[in-house]
């Protein structure tokens, strides 16, 4: 309710305000263009320096305006000629004016296109908007800037006016100017009731009508400008009135438009579910090759956090053993504990290249299964390495079988095999974890060496699979170069946060090690 | 895969003693099949499967199968705590294991205190009452006091079959609805480091422990 009471004052006042007629909004144009001009065309400097000897001479004339109050009605005609002057200079310019405007609009059409449909369909409703194209014009320069811009333009303008004497026309000029006229005038003035001074004669008529001149001008010009200050500032006063910033009026403009027009409300809540559906898709497209979500599917997550449940349950009751031990006994837990981390600890890569000449003639999904059966020969479990196996298995035919695949298939393909295998590992971790927990005879060292070789087979084993990849995708006939390296370095990104993975795993079991032995 | 995006992750936990059914109901609930034979489970197995409740909100249940067998009990309390619902499945042609219920149930409340999970009582194998008079297999908890144990102790109660799929769904959808339910009353809550019920948007947020290190790295390596 209250934006509406809002919408409607500031509707009010604008019908207020469409009393101000055409003319004056002409008016307010012109100034704008002209004020414009100063900055940007040189034809204005030439006109101010033309006019700048006349302010003075006006002004030195001041004193005799005073004292010879002189008849508007002989002044008003010879000003109407340059007045007939000055809209010419000002056409001249205006040309110029547009385009420049033309531009500028053009910019910001385009920032607050949205803004302008809306304030045109509201418009085309709503005559009573009044400011017709200059409210358009200033309001969709939007809001603050542009009208705060105009302002300081027309505050700057004036006062360039005013330095520079816009208004007094070169006397000698409008003296050779208005001669003639003033002859022909002089019947006119001697006949009319005027207010004119009755010693007036002749002979002073040529300064006389100077000074008229001058004297009109001037105030012509002071009076357009005042009219035009008032103008501004009453503009100003509505659209700021009660509503400083205007804030409201340009949340006014957002939210009015979910009122008027049916149609465009239902076409943009087309648009908006458009674009829902959009970023569905795009979230759907991000989740296939998201790693960590892939990891979570393929349930590598929630393996990790049991593990971590476990880790930290046995941890207690490591703390919970020292605590009750006494000084002597708390030494050797602690030395134990030590003893088995350092049994944990990775080797340095020393012994890379043995199992490669070793198994020059076997698969390699058979290599792996060799090297996780020899790692983990001491360790006393039965473990499940077939879900490993298997999926290798899969991965190897895939790229063995599939020649002809786009390199984002590739990709893909290589981003969720990580996240599978890497899961897998984790999944044996946990189930080592659970199995080494119910063992009845624990034998630490060799647990301990055991999952530090097991380690040292799996993270090596995600290297290899993301090598495999990583081949077939520079092996990939692709123009987009680009493209195919930017997979690549993801590949290995991702491998290498399989093996983070890895690792963070095999520490998580540590302490599940380490209570066997205290 | 199915349609990934989901609303809420509720994590339930299955329990019981061994041999009754639960990875097998899992089993059916996630794959349509009913696996003849199967491993006992180790430690705590998963399963997971998106549903709709009645609104149509997405929920994935992360469902937590945990071992029956005595000696991994102490490993599978640390288990819990997480869950957000808890299904107390007995075999129906097994009398002690319907008797240990009771036991289940009080195990499950400690250990998921201070949180109040939804119970669901959940009668399994009833493809075989009646149908395997030779191999002894004969229903030995009827269905009504089942029924009437439920109620007392305000549980859901449903007899199912991993065989022919009765029920099965229903069970799930069931403590899946009545979650759905108490976190619209304002019951449950989405509550850091609680994982009973997570929020399915922030979910690369949803990685508590050490996973967040990993992920930096992933992230500073571009």
């Amino acid at each position: 309710m209250s934006k509406q009471s809002d919408s409607e004052d500031f509707e009010s006042a604008d019908e207020g305000q469409t009393l101000q007629t055409k003319k004056e909004k002409k008016e307010i144009k012109k100034l704008a263009a002209s004020t414009k001009n100063v900055e940007q065309t040189d034809g204005w400097d030439d006109f101010d320096i033309e006019e700048t000897e006349a302010v003075e001479i006006s002004k030195s004339n001041k004193k005799d305006e005073t004292e010879k109050p002189t008849s508007q009605d002989t002044g008003w005609e010879a000003f109407d000629d340059w007045g007939e002057n000055d809209n010419n200079k000002v056409e001249e310019v205006k040309p110029n004016t547009k385009s420049t405007k033309d531009v500028h609009k053009s910019q910001e059409q385009a920032d607050i296109q949205a803004v302008t449909e809306r304030l045109a369909a509201a418009t085309t409703k709503n005559e009573g908007w009044g400011w017709g194209g200059w409210g358009v014009d200033s309001l969709l320069s939007t809001a603050t800037a542009g009208i705060s811009t105009l302002t300081s333009q027309v505050s700057q303008g004036i006062s360039t006016v005013l330095e520079t004497g816009i208004g007094a026309p070169d006397p000698e000029e409008l003296a050779r100017a208005t001669k003639e006229k003033a002859v022909n005038q002089e019947t006119n003035v001697e006949e009319q009731p005027t207010a004119q001074d009755t010693t007036f004669q002749f002979g002073s008529l040529l300064s006389g009508v100077t000074k008229f001149v001058e004297t009109t001008g001037t105030k012509v010009i002071s009076g357009g400008l005042d009219t035009l200050e008032v103008i501004g500032k009453k503009t100003m006063e509505v659209l700021q009135d009660g509503d400083p910033g205007l804030v409201k009026k340009r949340a006014m403009l957002g939210l009015d438009t979910e009122k008027p027009i049916l149609s465009q409300i239902l076409r943009e809540a087309k648009e908006r579910a458009d674009e829902e559906d959009k970023m569905r898709e795009a979230k759907r497209e991000a989740k296939e090759v998201h790693y960590e979500t892939l990891f979570d599917d393929f349930e590598g997550l929630v393996h990790l956090e049991a593990l971590e449940m476990l880790s930290r349950q046995v941890s207690m009751r490591i703390e919970e053993r020292l605590r009750s031990a006494d000084a002597d006994k708390r030494q050797d837990i602690k030395e134990t504990m030590q003893q088995v981390a350092e049994l944990c600890e990775m080797p340095e890569d020393d012994d890379d290249d043995d199992d490669d000449e070793e198994h020059g003639d076997s698969s390699k999904e058979d290599v792996f299964h060799e090297r996780l059966q020899r790692a983990t020969r001491d360790i006393g479990l039965k473990l499940q390495f077939q879900p490993l196996i298997k999926q290798y298995t899969d991965i190897l035919q895939w790229l063995d079988a599939t020649e002809v695949v786009n390199e984002k298939a590739i990709y893909k393909r290589a981003v969720s095999g990580l996240a599978q295998a890497t899961a897998l590992c984790v999944e044996l971790y946990h189930k080592t974890a659970e199995m080494l927990l119910v063992k009845n005879r624990r034998s630490t060292a060799d647990e301990a060496d055991a999952l530090t070789q097991l380690t040292v087979v799996l993270s090596k084993h995600v290297s290899e699979m993301a090598t495999l990849f990583t081949e077939k995708l520079s092996k990939q006939p692709s123009e987009d170069k680009e493209l195919i390296n930017n997979y690549i370095t993801n590949v290995f990104l991702e491998a290498g946060n399989s093996s983070k993975y890895v690792e963070n795993a095999f520490q998580l079991t540590l302490p599940i090690i380490q209570i066997g032995a205290v | 895969m199915v349609d990934p995006i989901f609303d809420y992750q509720f994590r339930l936990i299955l329990i019981g003693d061994s041999t009754v059914g639960k990875s097998s109901l899992l089993k059916y609930f996630t794959d349509g099949k009913f696996a003849e034979l199967s491993d006992p489970t180790v430690g705590v197995d998963f399963f997971a499967r998106i549903i709709e409740v009645q609104d149509g909100t997405r929920i994935k249940l992360q469902l937590w199968d945990t071992a029956g067998q005595e000696r991994f009990r102490s490993i599978t309390k640390s288990y819990y705590r997480n869950s957000v619902g808890a299904l107390l499945v007995y075999d129906v042609c097994n009398r002690s294991s319907f008797e240990h219920i009771p036991l289940w149930m009080m195990e499950a409340k400690r250990h998921i205190e201070p949180h109040r999970p939804v119970f669901a009582l959940v009668g399994c194998k009833v493809d075989l009452v009646g149908t395997d008079v030779k191999n002894g297999a004969r229903r030995e908890v009827s269905c009504e006091e089942a029924r009437m144990f439920a109620e007392e102790n305000g549980l859901h109660h449903v007899e199912t079959s991993a065989k022919t799929g009765l029920n099965v769904e229903q069970a799930f959808i069931l403590v899946a609805q009545e979650v759905y339910n108490r976190i619209q009353t304002g019951e449950y809550k989405v509550e850091d480091g609680w994982d009973g019920i997570k929020s399915g948007f922030n979910r690369p947020n949803g990685m508590d422990f050490n996973l967040l290190e990993a992920e930096t790295v992933q992230s500073t390596c571009c």
